[in-house]
């Protein structure tokens, strides 16, 4: 059974279709790239497995059960995590509050004592290398540091499943190398992935299986050698070759 | 920064030490309204602590004080009547919360200025309960010795203000404190981490509501007198608003500090000048407060994520 | 009930101005002017006191007092010019500032007393067949609408009007299209006050005036913007007549007390109903569209 399964999932904002009829499983510990130009619905798709957006039509199952129309916290309490494309950091609170949030709420309490979530607070810092800026502000922060902290954030639900929003995006090459470790270590730790990134390249190198959207359809869809041989990719993104 | 506990304390037993140093009944009485004004605008300031601006707190003043009020005239022991007030303004507040669950900035600030004026006319028009416009008098003074008769009022006005500031503190470094900073900052980031913010949001204002509605039923007891325009008059909701953005409303001490500071110099200073305008300073420390806070009342309400959007 | 819905239809008319500076200043400002109320009940007094000391009719008065309250528009705009976003919750906040003030300032100058213009040509009745319209009402309505009507013809032949328009639609927009969004602001402001003072004096010919007074009128103001949208004179005249016609038959049903009340009640239930945007095309946040 997949841990997370979307079928005919469609979107509507009023006659504009984002997403016309998608279906999407992930397995446990599996990473699924998600390509696209953009306006293909890939954000759209992400925002409707995680909950924020619920789908005119289609359903969403996690974990055998249906998730679909619930609130957010809902999605956060059964272990599903999102990174945002642009960071989104809590604007008044350091960084430590900020992943001290999904530690305390995120489970049915498994960490009882103020004390030990502030511990695992820190560890989650510092497991993106953030350990010294645990009182910083958000506004103190680079756009890489802002990245880090998107991804400790995300983690510090303890997700089964993590939705990542172009977690590579306007980074140097070193720091899309730091990236690309990141995605190896979070499928060591068995966490579920569904990844959209602007570098093909990148996606290539981490995913088990690509999906291409074009037009909120899916275009292609498979292993990431067959779906970057398919034509359809330079399709989507370089249009009929009219334009 | 929020006030240390020590310092608290400090200041606490300063102020028990008062009447024992021989103030006269009518400053204690002064002090008393003060310390009940400080209470409301620790109260407000537990809403604003999680991003919502409350244009209402007389509501829940008002209900806690008629219902301390009725209580104690139907043979209700005193502290009875103010637990119940405090009751009755907890449950306005959670009905207020979840009424306005949708709702936030602007919008939430009208409908708790709504839900007050609703309450107003409420105990206006229905007499039989609440005793009209004239309202209900004779209510039965809180015990105590005969000697000092404000001595009690004073140290019970002073009680709960140090609750209300403890609770505040309390509420700062707690999980309550985390939900509602979370909320107030991105409330669907918040949600997306497992923080349900309308359950939060309405123990903010239960609390909130519980504090102000047993300063109501305090205040019922001190003037033994209750009236629609009295204690449902848009006076207990615009004063806490000044003096808790004047004061920092993040901060513990501060909105308390303002509030006794304003309405002492206010009562002892200005009244005496100029009688018919000693209101106008609340308002121009109001709209000073606005323009020339840093981040103004945005900052109170927090940051939506920055306009990618 | 004849008589019921007419009176409240009458009524509505005079609502509709009384919101009409209110929704003005909210659609091309996006500034929530909570002293409106008071505003209005000060054009009330100097329409009462112009009127015990001259005997001339209140409808004379109307651009007198819509003059005298010019100044106050001037301060009101540039209050508003530093306030700081979100625009609506400051305004709010600091429009209860000014409003506080006002209303101070009021009963010092005139002190708690209630006051009336209690013109006896205005107290008679008109017969019109079932039903008896009485004359203040019908003068009030009247002159409302004259009022609206001026107004809707500056909103959509002038010059003014247009930029108003268009700033309301989107100030960004309006601003690159080279509209002084400011010197709109401003003149918006000013043609609020005067309208507020207008409706004040035709409000103190139906109501008692005193320093308390502003709260529901600035409430029915409030209700009518939201119910109307954003700068649709038509739809304010149609709001307006609706809530007249919902308070005067709550009224008939509950009894005089509860007009106040019933007006909180609908302001609430319509901000509930809405769920969180002000107006259409408007967050709590303050971001157009």
């Amino acid at each position: 059974m997949p841990l997370l399964e979307g079928r005919g999932l469609c979107v509507d904002y009023g006659r504009v279709r984002a997403l016309g009829g998608v279906d999407i499983e992930v397995e446990e510990g599996q990473v699924i790239g998600l390509l696209g130009p953009n306006g293909s619905g890939k954000t759209t798709l992400l925002n409707v497995l995680g909950g924020l957006l619920c789908p005119t039509e289609g359903m969403v199952r996690f974990d055998g059960g249906l998730v679909t129309g619930k609130p957010p916290w809902v999605f956060g309490r059964l272990g599903i995590g999102r990174t945002f494309q642009i960071p989104r950091p809590f604007a008044g609170m350091t960084a430590l509050d900020s992943v001290l949030v999904g530690v305390t709420f995120s489970k049915r309490r498994t960490l009882f004592r103020a004390a030990d979530r502030r511990r695992e607070g820190e560890r989650l810092l510092a497991t993106v290398g953030l350990a010294d800026k645990a009182g910083a502000r958000s506004s103190e922060l680079s756009l890489g540091q802002m990245k880090r902290l998107e991804l400790a954030v995300a983690l510090s639900a303890r997700p089964r499943l993590l939705l990542l929003d172009e977690l590579a995006s306007g980074l140097s090459p070193q720091g899309r190398g730091e990236v690309l470790r990141f995605y190896g270590r979070l499928r060591d730790r068995g966490i579920a992935i569904v990844a959209v990134e602007h570098s093909v390249g990148t996606l290539a190198r981490v995913a088990d299986r690509l999906i291409l959207l074009d037009g909120g359809v899916i275009a292609a869809e498979g292993p990431p050698s067959a779906v970057l041989a398919s034509p359809r990719v330079a399709q989507a993104y370089l249009g009929d070759g009219d334009e | 920064m929020s006030a240390s506990p020590a310092g608290l304390v400090a200041a606490t037993a300063l102020c028990a030490l008062l009447p024992a140093a021989g103030l006269p009944p009518y400053y204690l009485h002064l002090l008393a309204s003060a310390f009940l004004l400080a209470t409301l605008a620790s109260a407000w300031s537990l809403l604003a602590w999680g991003g919502q601006i409350s244009f209402g707190q007389a509501a829940f003043f008002g209900v806690g004080a008629y219902a301390a009020a009725l209580a104690s005239i139907h043979g209700v022991v005193s502290w009875a009547a103010l637990v119940l007030g405090a009751t009755a303004g907890a449950a306005a507040g959670a009905l207020v919360s979840a009424a306005a669950l949708r709702l936030s900035g602007a919008p939430l600030a009208l409908a708790t200025f709504a839900f007050a004026e609703i309450g107003r006319g409420i105990a206006i028009n229905w007499e039989r309960l609440t005793g009209g416009g004239a309202g209900i008098v004779g209510i039965p003074a809180l015990p105590g010795p005969a000697s000092s008769p404000r001595a009690v009022a004073y140290y019970l006005a002073l009680l709960l203000l140090t609750v209300t500031l403890s609770i505040f503190v309390w509420m700062a470094r707690s999980r309550l404190g985390l939900a509602l900073a979370a909320v107030r900052d991105d409330a669907e980031r918040a949600s997306l981490l497992g923080v349900n913010p309308a359950a939060w949001k309405l123990c903010a204002f239960a609390l909130s509501g519980g504090l102000s509605g047993a300063a109501g039923g305090l205040y019922a007891h001190m003037v033994r007198v209750v009236a629609p325009d009295l204690v449902f008059s848009a006076w207990y909701s615009l004063v806490p608003l000044i003096m808790a953005t004047l004061g920092g409303p993040r901060t513990a001490l501060g909105p308390a500090a303002a509030a006794v500071g304003l309405y002492l110099a206010s009562e002892l200073v200005l009244q005496p000048l100029v009688p018919t305008l000693h209101q106008v300073g609340y308002a121009l420390a109001l709209i000073a407060a606005v323009l020339f806070l840093p981040g103004g009342l945005g900052g109170l309400v927090g940051r939506r994520r920055n306009a990618a959007s | 009930m004849l008589q019921a819905l007419v009176s409240g239809a009458l009524l509505g008319c005079f609502y509709a101005l009384v919101a009409s500076g209110f929704a003005l200043t909210l659609s091309v400002t996006r500034a929530l002017n909570l002293a409106h109320g008071e505003m209005i009940v000060a054009g009330g007094y100097l329409g009462y006191w112009l009127w015990a000391g001259s005997g001339l009719g209140p409808l004379w008065l109307m651009p007198v007092a819509a003059a005298a309250l010019l100044p106050m528009g001037w301060g009101v705009h540039a209050l508003l010019r530093r306030l700081p976003e979100p625009r609506e919750l400051t305004s709010l906040t600091a429009g209860f500032g000014v409003a506080l003030l006002l209303q101070d300032g009021m009963r010092a100058l005139w002190g708690s007393d209630y006051r009336l213009i209690a013109d006896s040509a205005l107290t008679a009745s008109l017969r019109l067949g079932p039903i008896s319209l009485n004359r203040g009402r019908l003068a009030a309505a009247l002159a409302a609408l004259a009022v609206i009507a001026v107004l809707w013809v500056a909103l959509t032949r002038t010059r003014w009007g247009r930029a108003a328009r268009a700033t309301a639609l989107d100030e960004e927009a309006a601003a690159l299209l080279g509209i002084n969004t400011d010197l709109t602001g401003r003149t918006t402001l000013l043609l609020s006050a005067a309208l507020a003072g207008a409706s004040g004096v035709l409000f103190a010919t139906l109501h008692y005036v005193h320093p308390a007074g502003g709260g529901p009128l600035v409430m029915v103001s409030i209700v009518l913007a939201l119910w109307a949208g954003i700068g649709r004179m038509r739809s304010l005249l149609a709001a307006g007549v609706a809530l007249g016609l919902v308070e005067t038959l709550g009224v008939a049903w509950l009894g005089p007390g509860w007009r106040e009340t019933l007006v909180a009640a609908v302001l609430l239930f319509t901000l509930l109903a809405r769920g969180g945007s002000l107006a259409r095309g408007m967050t709590a946040g303050g971001h157009a569209g």
